[in-house]
């Protein structure tokens, strides 16, 4: 058997840091999902206000150009074109933040899955092993001559 | 603005590692460098890996959220 020299308070703090970390660790996975979700809660929002000024915009500027064309009025519609064309270009960009966003959470997710699984079955069985250790030790501590 | 999970992260494992740093002298025997090679080198690397990659995600959700403000 292979004689263990250690100091029992060095693995106890070493032990009781492990558990920390497996605490601590896991909320920060699980925060790190939380963000995630809330920044996608956020796009959607914002993909939904500009989709909705799209189509009030496209609502108003086709009114403009139907009283223009039934009065014979050379009425200016280029304010509507041009809202139109904002609301287009900005919820393409958030589109593409969506689309972003989704790949690299995919991608992500394996990581958070693998870490999850370090801490949920690797790292207890490091702690299970420290405190065998500990229990080896302090029994040796009790039989040793004059302790 | 409540801290970046990466970061709160990255703060654990400094605290783990040095927790490894000052057991290290006490405990020098075939079993230490068992538990650091099967245990303790694969979790500081797992882990190491992991928040790189959550601070890479955490950094694309605020360029998101900061690029789609209007």
């Amino acid at each position: 058997m292979t004689a263990i020299h250690a100091d029992i308070d060095a693995l106890t703090e070493l032990r009781a840091a492990l558990t920390r970390f497996r605490y601590t660790q896991r909320e920060v996975a699980d925060r790190g999902g939380d963000a995630i979700e809330a920044t996608r809660a956020g796009l959607e929002a914002k993909a939904s206000r500009w989709r909705a000024r799209l189509e009030q915009g496209q609502a108003e500027l086709a009114a403009c150009r139907n009283r223009a064309a039934a009065d014979d009025d050379p009425a200016d519609c280029s304010g509507y074109a041009r809202a139109v064309s904002e609301a287009d270009e900005r919820l393409e960009h958030i589109r593409h933040w969506q689309q972003r966003v989704d790949e690299q959470a995919i991608e992500f997710h394996g990581a958070t899955l693998r870490f999850k699984n370090l801490l949920e079955t690797d790292l207890p069985r490091a702690e299970e092993q420290l405190a065998g250790i500990l229990a080896s030790l302090q029994a040796a501590r009790r039989v040793q001559p004059g302790s | 603005m409540p801290a970046r999970p990466d970061r709160d992260g990255d703060q654990q494992l400094w605290l783990l590692d040095d927790a490894w740093e000052k057991a290290e002298p006490h405990w020098q025997d075939d079993v230490a460098r068992q538990f650091g090679t099967h245990h303790w080198m694969p979790l500081r690397d797992e882990s190491r890996l992991y928040l790189e990659a959550l601070g890479a995600m955490m950094d694309l959700l605020d360029a998101a959220e900061r690029d789609t403000e209007y």
